[in-house]
């Protein structure tokens, strides 16, 4: 095994660290910027109810206490998942962002399901034909869909599909899922009604998934594409490719099994990170396409001034990336042998 | 010597590129375009005033209207014309990408010079900040600025400073401890040069150039995301000329008025598109590996 033990828990430590780190600048910025902290964190409350609700906020935060008591206390709010109502919703923070999590998570990984394979292989493809028509177009293919405006290709994708009198709006369709009796488990509605062995749903959020899901996949196709073309074309020029042809080796086998297999940790190093940015364009093609989702709450959060529900959606992004980060990394050492960690 | 030759190597890559890439060419034409219109907008455009945001005295008559001879981008619900509103935008755009890129890239090359020098906690707590804020995307930044501080330039432009500049501090801090490690540095540290100097003539200017490269590209990845922040409603007011506000504006009347969101995202990609190429084009010539010669051997 190419990867230690200690190493994992330097890693997991080092990103807790930098998850208090996050917490902590996030509490700074309700504390320094302009304003009452308590009313900010009370989400500007008006009415008959207005000011008790700012007293609360106010013990809540302990905005009485000296700076570092409430900073460790607002971790302990944090790290304990109770940062209280969210405004918007009327519930609990955490857990109206673990069922948007889940409905973002679900759309990025159909999105990467469709991207990397068929950016890589598209890189591959022009790797092989370097220097001819074919490898400039993909090229400026992938340049293209790494530059496009990710809510702009959701519009148009969005608009493409009007005439067909068929709207990808939503996660599924309510009263089909309410008639089948379909419940969530996990929250990716693909795999629940795969478990629930109900196909009209499976079939009904997968067709509404796909949009918005193309919309996402446009950057891993552009990023895949092009970094897969360039390790591609680095690998095939190595001596062992060369080798390998002096003896006869099959071509599949060459490009596949030797040139591919160097060119994979790379592919899969860039592809972690860009599923990390990815979150981002996911939230906001989840807007469009009026879905469930972190980038509802985003905008939510916005309309009534939810500081709670912001910073809890700071954290957990925070969160996201470097688990991200972590797991790619990991894999990375674990296909790589070059690489120990 | 070697602060000369650097220049001369960035110009030559330029000269070369400009000679034998066509990836290059397009670049240049696209962001000179956009940079043309930036500067020219307001000459050029048709209705200046409603560019800004000023709803015309004969809204009534004009509102809706598809892209035609009159009106080439169309107009908007209140009757403004599209093509004025897409065209004041372009200066407004390079503004925000220009400040955001040199800002983050000033902070960045601080830092992360620094960490690679100083060894020790100065190291620790640089890459430390660095990796807090690299953790934190510039929209839901944007997100918790906007209720900290309200609506408007600032907060766009201070949570894509808070969340670019830790790539250009891990970047500089990467190049930089290389060059740390060289002997002439040790050298000029020996020989008693200041601190200051060593960072600023042995380090920091020997880093420069990937560095700057990295930054053009950046140009491009910045007004992405600055106008996702906008097209959410996160950055600027909903009057300014901006491409992710006027999308975000066409957005409402999709099914009635497509063509105003049409526009303003074309805008987006063919900028962040020039300067993508731009950027590749220099990288490929300053990476000797990425010119070899090429044969397939089967």
């Amino acid at each position: 095994m190419p990867l230690s033990l200690s190493y994992l828990v330097k890693r997991v430590a080092w990103s807790i660290t930098v998850i208090v780190g996050v917490v902590v600048l996030s509490y700074l910025i309700i504390i320094l910027s302009p304003g009452d902290p308590a009313v900010k964190w009370a989400g500007h409350p008006r009415g008959p109810g207005a000011a008790k609700a700012v007293e609360q906020a106010r013990k809540e935060l302990g905005l009485d206490q000296p700076l570092h008591t409430q900073i460790l206390n607002f971790l302990r709010m944090v790290f304990t998942g109770d940062l209280g109502l969210s405004i918007a919703y009327r519930q609990p923070v955490y857990d109206v962002l673990w069922r948007n999590l889940a409905a973002t998570l679900e759309l990025l990984l159909v999105a990467y399901a469709i991207g990397v394979p068929l950016g890589s292989f598209l890189g591959v493809f022009a790797a092989l034909r370097r220097g001819k028509r074919v490898d400039g177009v993909l090229q400026a293919i992938g340049t293209v869909f790494a530059n496009t405006p990710t809510f702009w290709l959701g519009l148009a994708i969005f608009m493409a599909l009007l005439p067909s009198g068929f709207t990808a709006y939503g996660r599924v369709n309510v009263s089909l899922a309410l008639s089948t009796g379909f419940y969530t488990i996990t929250g990716l509605y693909l795999l629940d009604a795969l478990l629930q062995l109900n196909f009209p749903v499976f079939v009904d959020a997968l067709v509404r998934l796909l949009p918005p899901a193309l919309a996402v996949a446009a950057y891993p196709v552009g990023v895949c594409l092009r970094i897969g073309r360039t390790l591609m074309a680095d690998a095939l020029l190595e001596e062992y490719v060369r080798a390998a042809a002096a003896w006869g080796v099959k071509r599949r086998t060459i490009v596949w099994r030797y040139a591919f297999r160097a060119a994979l940790p790379g592919l899969v190093q860039v592809s972690g990170l860009a599923f990390a940015y990815s979150l981002v364009d996911a939230m906001v093609v989840e807007y469009v396409f009026g879905r469930e989702g972190l980038g509802r709450l985003l905008y939510d959060a916005v309309s009534v001034n939810d500081f709670r529900l912001a910073i809890g959606l700071l954290v957990i992004v925070a969160a996201f990336y470097l688990i991200v980060n972590t797991l790619a990394d990991i894999a990375q050492a674990l296909i790589d042998p070059r690489v120990r960690l | 010597m070697s602060e000369v030759k650097e220049v001369l190597e960035l110009s030559h890559a330029v000269r070369r590129a400009w000679i034998r890439s066509t990836r290059f060419k397009v670049g240049a034409a696209l962001s000179s375009f956009v940079l043309l219109l930036a500067i020219l907008g307001p000459l050029v455009a048709p209705y200046p005033s409603e560019g800004m945001g000023a709803v015309p005295p004969t809204a009534a008559e004009r509102t809706g209207r598809p892209p035609s001879f009159e009106f080439p981008m169309g107009t908007d619900n209140l009757g403004r014309d599209v093509l004025s509103r897409v065209l004041m935008g372009a200066r407004l755009a390079l503004i925000q990408i220009t400040t955001v890129v040199a800002a983050s890239l000033a902070i960045g090359l601080v830092v992360g010079v620094l960490a690679a020098y100083y060894r020790g906690p100065i190291e620790v707590a640089l890459n430390y900040l660095t990796e807090v804020f690299l953790a934190l995307p510039a929209i839901v930044m944007a997100l918790a600025l906007r209720l900290a501080l309200g609506q408007g330039f600032h907060t766009l432009l201070f949570s894509l400073i808070l969340s670019w500049w830790p790539w250009y501090a891990r970047a500089s801090f990467v190049y930089a401890r290389s060059v740390v490690e060289m002997d002439y540095v040790l050298l000029a540290r020996l020989a008693g040069v200041p601190d200051r100097v060593v960072l600023l003539r042995h380090v920091l200017w020997n880093i420069l150039q990937p560095v700057l490269v990295q930054a053009i590209t950046d140009l491009g990845s910045v007004l992405l995301e600055a106008s996702a922040i906008n097209f959410l409603g996160l950055g600027l007011k909903p009057d300014e000329p901006d491409w992710g506000i006027i999308a975000q504006n066409g957005f409402k009347y999709i099914t009635s008025m497509p063509w105003i969101s049409l526009f303003p995202g074309l805008f987006i990609l063919l900028t962040a598109l020039g300067f993508s190429l731009l950027g590749d084009a220099l990288r490929e010539e300053l990476d000797p590996r990425l010119r070899r010669r090429w044969k397939l051997w089967f």
